[in-house]
């Protein structure tokens, strides 16, 4: 089975790349085909789509993931999928442009948009590019078409009952030359911003540390997270970078933002663009934040977040 | 004593992008510089070849008009630049400059460790590097945070999507390194006048293997907007409270 193949890091992730790859299936006439590592999932990954699903064993203690690539390229060069798909995570990016640099495959990075332009074969794809502050479109009509989607682009596909395909275990990778030696896991210091319903963030315009508190309430009034801008956490270090939004940090879809002391530097408005309703407090009228922002507030973020607390009481 | 490779690209710098009509990308207005994260790229090169006592070069690939780049990289630190140009060398795919830089330090170039940036801030494909590895065959370690080497063995630690992993290779190796693992220095007057006097070594086209067309093809480009219009309410309490009703009224709180 060639078709479309895509690369399941997890199931939720997963979810979103079967969705995409089962329309592109249906384009193409052909079918979904879906590598993993993660044995126990093959069988959901089925019932969510899949009609095959090709199964990586387990690795060796002390080998990282990237060892799978010559398999994944090896399988690839047999098999001549038309469409290659990743999500666009740290790992992802990275193993979708190193099979690509050994295929010889055009890949779209981080796209937010696909289609099929059938009069070429062609893959469609969207994406960001400076910084955000332009929009990028490109095609692709060599096979395998690779791209990497950005987490929480699509809608998950859903389950279905009663639906069969092949599990085929892959053959065992050879020895990676990188060894790892340990992994720390990040220590979750906060909560997870890309899926609060609420988002607080803030920016230059706290003057101190402590200030920090004010944020603080106001998310958790409205029961949401803090997350700031990237001064913040990479120059004054005051939050994590964990929290951080921006086209190279985090991207948030709250169904609530609300930015104090932001100016909305174009990266920063990449990483909010997609939220529901956006709310900007900052004494400079000419902020870039109050044309993304759906209300405004121009006044300094010290009087307005306690009158927001006081009447939200 | 590593000899150090660090890539750069010479992009639009993005503050100056306008929107022109109908949101046409506007780069009339556009000056140049060195990609923000090969900055940091160029930086690791110089304290890795500071702590260890190896040698330095850059490598870029451009247009012939591109020699204002070539300066800035050396004023930098490293000791010579080797810059692939030819006219046709406009908007190349990922690809396609991967395929050069390949072509040029395979044949010419003897280097232990290539540092990239993650990704570069015009286009930030992030392919360029560990395609570039893929095609030279060495080991690839992408989002490194931190470098040290003992002997001929490199010890990283980099960003992963749970954390840090923390990883061990023999050299050679190609590194794509994240903004912070360092803050890159700021060239003096004194750093430019030297960076004339650094060797250049140039690659034409008719230097390295043919190229193939380019497998990306960009069909649109155009200036990206958010704008909604944001109404402003008062800062007092009244405006206040207006504002928290109109977000009462679109349902986003409670």
């Amino acid at each position: 089975m060639a078709g479309v193949w895509i690369l399941a890091e997890g199931l939720e992730s997963g979810r979103e790349l079967i969705n995409i790859g089962q329309n592109l299936a249906k384009d193409i006439k052909s079918t979904l085909t879906v590598l993993t590592w993660q044995n126990d999932l093959s069988q959901e990954l089925i019932a969510y789509g899949a009609d095959e699903v090709l199964l990586l064993p387990e690795l060796p203690d002390g080998q990282p993931l990237q060892a799978y690539i010559p398999v994944i390229v090896e399988r690839t060069r047999l098999d001549q999928p038309e469409i290659f798909l990743f999500t666009a995570t740290l790992l992802g990016k990275e193993i979708a442009s190193r099979i690509a640099g050994q295929l010889g495959a055009g890949l779209g990075s981080e796209c937010n948009g696909l289609r099929w332009i059938e009069e070429e074969s062609a893959l469609e794809m969207d994406r960001l590019f400076y910084g955000g502050a332009a929009l990028q479109t490109v095609r692709c009509s060599k096979a395998p078409r690779m791209a990497t989607i950005s987490p929480r682009s699509f809608t998950p596909a859903a389950r279905q009952e009663e639906r069969t395909g092949n599990v085929i275990e892959l053959p065992s990778p050879p020895a990676s030359p990188v060894r790892v030696i340990e992994r720390k896991a990040r220590t979750q210091t906060a909560g997870d911003i890309t899926v609060a319903r609420v988002v607080v963030c803030v920016g230059r315009g706290f003057e101190k540390e402590a200030d920090l508190d004010l944020a603080r309430q106001l998310a958790k009034t409205l029961g949401g997270e803090i997350a700031c801008t990237r001064p913040i956490s990479q120059e004054m270090r005051w939050l994590p970078e964990d929290v951080c939004i921006g086209l190279s940090a985090k991207k948030v879809k709250p169904d609530l933002y609300i930015g104090l002391g932001i100016s909305g530097q174009i990266q920063h408005l990449t990483g909010i663009r997609d939220a529901r309703v956006i709310v900007a407090v900052n004494q400079d009228a000419n902020a870039p934040i109050f044309a993304a922002a759906d209300y405004g507030v121009t006044a300094s973020l010290y009087d307005v977040v306690p009158r927001l607390l006081e009447a939200l009481k | 004593m590593p000899d150090i490779l660090s890539c750069y690209k010479w992009v639009v710098d993005e503050a100056y992008i306008r929107s022109g009509s109908g949101g046409a990308l506007d780069l009339s207005m556009a000056d140049y510089k060195i990609s923000d994260y090969d900055k940091n790229a160029i930086e690791e090169a110089m304290l890795l070849s500071e702590k260890y006592h190896g040698s330095t070069a850059v490598i870029t690939v451009g247009l012939p008009d591109d020699t204002k780049g070539v300066k800035d990289a050396l004023s930098r630190g490293p000791e010579k630049a080797y810059f692939i140009n030819d006219s046709s060398f406009a908007d190349l795919d990922p690809e396609q400059t991967a395929t050069l830089l390949a072509a040029a330090i395979s044949t010419s170039i003897s280097c232990d460790i290539i540092i990239c940036g993650e990704g570069s801030s015009d286009l930030y494909a992030q392919q360029v590097g560990p395609r570039l590895a893929e095609k030279l065959g060495i080991p690839c370690l992408c989002y490194v945070q931190k470098v040290e080497l003992d002997g001929s063995r490199l010890v990283a630690e980099r960003k992963t999507d749970e954390g840090i992993e923390v990883v061990a290779v023999e050299l050679p190796v190609l590194l794509t390194v994240v903004p912070d693992i360092n803050t890159p220095r700021l060239p003096g007057l004194r750093d430019t006048l030297a960076a004339g006097k650094k060797p250049v070594v140039e690659f034409t086209a008719d230097d390295l293997p043919p190229l193939n067309g380019a497998i990306l093809k960009t069909t649109a480009s155009k200036a990206s907007s958010i704008s909604r219009g944001g109404r402003i309410f008062g800062a007092d309490a009244g405006g206040i409270g207006d504002l928290i009703q109109e977000l009462k009224n679109s349902g986003v709180i409670a």
